[in-house]
């Protein structure tokens, strides 16, 4: 069974996997930081933020002294799954940390149970 | 004084979340007929409205008269059960000054609590935001018994601070930032106490409008007073009692079941600000929330340390008021606002934090961590309610404020001293489904507006030169709205004082989510001894009617001074003029994804730029029809997911050679120890 966490991305708990939601790629245990299961990408600000004035300290795009962007991809399909706009070197952030075990105990399903499902499904009952 | 030790009061902040029920209290819910709970409840819902309507309308203040207010109704025990507004920060806070009032002035003889009586209040340090904001409180009795309270709080603005408009970016302790009152008695037999009112007149540069906005609060109190005693005359005090607790007992319990619905897990996104008062200097919140059954708790732990000359610091209870910001407009959206939603909410703030402020420390510019915090609440907040109600997973609006401050003698000679309302006009966040909104308002001001220009230069000397969209969105499968941009010049008189108050012109306020980007930095602009008078004096045809134009292809002449947003007050001569940007809101999800259609549509409208258009969203397109070319963008958008799979590299390569990055030193001035401030 699959449920949908982000717009990018599914969480399979019969796997414990975080997984694509465009192509299904598999990325990294559930228990994991997703982000390590992308490739990444550093990109420089104004490659997507056009600086308005030229050879100006302030510009209207981030200035690359003090940030970089950092992007991340789906390895199989290229979706950017997600970014971080970073200064330099500071680590990527493990945003998303779940409660594997609570969220499977929630759907009442075991393991075995699990494997016999795959659909994306919603949690909430909204 | 009876029970109070000089000096702030360190325990009734600490009473966000509600008094425990009374005995009496709890008889009388047992006895609500549901039915009569309800049109009780629809009752003190509409007097609430009538409140904040009445003081918008009869105040002065740029704040009050475009909305930038919250009535309440409280308990007596000083909980705010009841409460109408559009800055729900208020909705959280807004019962510590009333409990302060309860627990100091009630049985003090020298102060007492009467009917009739009327308190003021404005110390940050109880009402949470910043001394801008100021309260008016006043008990309601029946047959001698005290059953509520009901209050104002508005952004008033002057306060007496060493700059005008009352956030002052110079301030270097507490002491330079204005008079900041503890709940203090203005007015005792239904009037007020007119020394006291020459006093707080006499701290202030604009004491007209601080007259007129403290009448308003206290007219819309009495008429609210006068609805709800008619309700108590009418269905009895226990009635009363029972049903605001009844609020408040239902809003916990409904909101303890929404939060349960939500996965366990942490959730963590810092935030990084650019600005420290009139400094560019980077510095880092770091906000953990950490969800476990029906409770949401707050944690931030590597958030950079206190600054104690800088008007950065916030004090804790700022940062849980906009959280709840956040709470109550994103995710308890269907639920009552008031301090009973706090049941759910934990937190733990480290010592000597920025976001803990403590001592002298100044805090003018509080509501720039304070909504930076918010924005970390929108990308928690997406990435915890995205499998509940996708919908809800919003991208940030624009977080950096963005507003000019001035003071100074108007066009009639009058004294004024106050903010530009632009702050109220930035772009949204964008949706799981839609674009946001250009120039929707503010987030933490839903009910709030700019005010239009007319108005404005009728009682400022101000002319606008424009004041229109500015492309500064986040792209995104859904883009974010734009905010506004906007020129003002000075206008018949000889001078006045004007400073701009903001962060993210380096770093960018608000940043996008599922792979959606940031919406532009932004920036401000000064000019000097311009040629705007001369153009004016001519067909007007090289005035840039935006700020795009002013930017590339009708610059004016004079000298400039481009700076960060926040720049602290200085003098202005006629003619001179500002720029300045309220931005745009964030994008949500992959740009390769937008719809090309929509792309040129934005391009029809002026609301992307052409480099946009070919550069983000890889659209190819007629540059005279707008057609889109759907075979090519279509080529054009794998070569670039091509691209990514190049250029990309595992996780491990990346963090080999990027970790050995670092700023320059002399960014991190305020920061704390790098990247971890906790590690020093």
């Amino acid at each position: 069974m699959k449920i949908r966490i982000t717009e990018a991305l599914d969480l399979d708990l019969a796997t414990e996997k975080w997984c694509c939601n465009r192509c299904g790629k598999e990325l990294i245990p559930a228990r994991e930081n997703y982000k390590k299961g992308c490739l990444v990408r550093e990109r420089m600000p104004m490659e997507v933020h056009n600086p308005l004035i030229e050879n100006s300290p302030f510009s209207f795009a981030p200035d690359p002294e003090w940030c970089r962007i950092i992007e991340f991809y789906c390895p199989q399909c290229g979706l950017m799954i997600d970014n971080e706009y970073l200064p330099p070197g500071h680590p990527v952030t493990h945003d998303i940390e779940l409660d594997i075990d609570g969220i499977k105990r929630r759907y009442g399903i075991d393991d075995a149970k699990a494997k016999t499902k795959d659909k994306t499904k919603k949690m909430g009952i909204m | 004084m009876s029970n109070i030790t000089y000096g702030r009061d360190f325990e009734v902040v600490q009473r966000l979340k509600p008094e425990p029920i009374t005995p009496e209290e709890a008889r009388a819910m047992e006895n609500l007929d549901p039915t009569d709970f309800e049109i009780f409840n629809h009752k003190m819902n509409m007097i609430g409205l009538e409140g904040k309507e009445t003081t918008q309308k009869l105040g002065a203040s740029a704040g009050m008269r475009w909305g930038d207010v919250a009535f309440g109704i409280y308990t007596a025990q000083g909980d705010l059960a009841i409460c109408a507004t559009g800055i729900w920060f208020h909705a959280a806070l807004g019962q510590i000054p009333v409990k302060y009032i309860v627990k100091h002035w009630t049985g003090d003889p020298s102060v007492g609590v009467k009917e009739g009586d009327s308190f003021f209040f404005n110390d940050p340090f109880y009402c949470g935001v910043h001394g801008a904001d100021m309260g008016l409180a006043v008990p309601v009795f029946y047959k001698d018994k005290l059953i509520c309270f009901t209050g104002a709080i508005v952004h008033s603005g002057e306060n007496g601070a060493t700059e005008p408009g009352g956030n002052p970016s110079t301030s270097r302790s507490r002491y330079d930032e204005g008079f900041l009152l503890p709940p203090l008695k203005i007015g005792e037999g239904y009037a007020l106490k007119e020394d006291i009112m020459t006093m707080l007149t006499n701290f202030v540069r604009d004491p007209r409008t601080l007259v007129l906005d403290i009448k308003a609060r206290l007219a819309a109190c009495r008429i609210a007073q006068r609805r709800i005693l008619d309700v108590v005359g009418k269905k009895g005090v226990d009635f009363f009692l029972g049903g605001l607790r009844k609020v408040m007992v239902e809003t916990a319990s409904a909101a303890k079941k929404k939060v349960m619905e939500l996965p366990d897990g942490t959730f963590r996104h810092p935030v990084f600000m650019d600005t420290v008062g009139p400094e560019s200097s980077l510095i880092k919140l770091n906000v953990e929330v950490e969800k476990k059954g029906d409770t949401l708790k707050l944690n931030f732990k590597d958030t950079s340390p206190m600054i104690p000359d800088r008007p950065m610091n916030t004090y804790f209870q700022g940062i849980i008021g906009l959280t709840m910001v956040y709470l109550c407009g994103w995710f308890f959206h269907n639920l009552p606002a008031n301090n009973a939603l706090l049941e759910v909410l934990e937190w733990e703030f480290p010592p000597d934090a920025l976001v803990n402020a403590s001592g002298d420390t100044p805090t003018a510019n509080a509501p720039f961590p304070q909504v930076a915090v918010c924005q970390s609440m929108f990308h928690i907040g997406a990435k915890l309610t995205y499998n509940y109600d996708h919908l809800r997973a919003v991208a940030p609006w624009y977080h950096g404020f963005g507003f000019g401050v001035y003071g100074g003698f108007n066009q009639w000679g009058e004294p004024f001293a106050d903010i530009t309302g632009e702050m109220n006009a930035t772009g949204a966040g964008a949706r799981p489904d839609a674009d946001g909104l250009d120039v929707a308002g503010s987030f933490f001001a839903t009910m709030s507006d700019c005010s239009d220009v007319e108005t404005t230069e009728a009682d400022k000397p101000f002319v606008y030169l424009f004041r229109n969209f500015f492309q500064n969105h986040g792209p995104g499968k859904y883009r974010g709205g734009n905010g506004t941009g906007y020129g003002i010049v000075v206008h018949k008189v000889p001078w006045i004082g004007i400073g701009t108050l903001g962060y993210g012109s380096k770093f960018p306020a608000s940043v996008g989510i599922f792979g959606g980007y940031a919406a532009s930095t932004s920036s401000v602009q000064f000019l000097r001894g311009s040629n705007i008078k001369e153009l004016q004096a001519t067909n007007g045809e090289a005035i840039p009617s935006n700020m795009l134009e002013l930017y590339t292809n009708k610059p004016l002449e004079g000298q400039r001074n481009m700076t960060q947003i926040t720049t602290p007050v200085g003098p202005m001569m006629e003619g001179d003029a500002v720029f300045i940007a309220a931005g745009g809101g964030a994008g949500y999800g992959d740009v390769l994804e937008r719809d090309p259609a929509l792309v040129v549509e934005d391009l029809r409208l002026s609301l992307i730029t052409q480099w946009q258009a070919k550069n983000v969203y890889r659209v190819v397109y007629d540059e005279k029809t707008l057609r889109v070319d759907e075979e090519a963008t279509k080529e054009l958008r794998e070569a670039e997911k091509r691209e990514r799979l190049t250029r990309g590299v595992p996780y491990e390569d990346f963090e080999k050679e990027w970790l050995g990055k670092r700023p320059s030193q002399d960014i991190l001035k305020y920061y704390g120890a790098y990247p971890n401030p906790s590690k020093a």
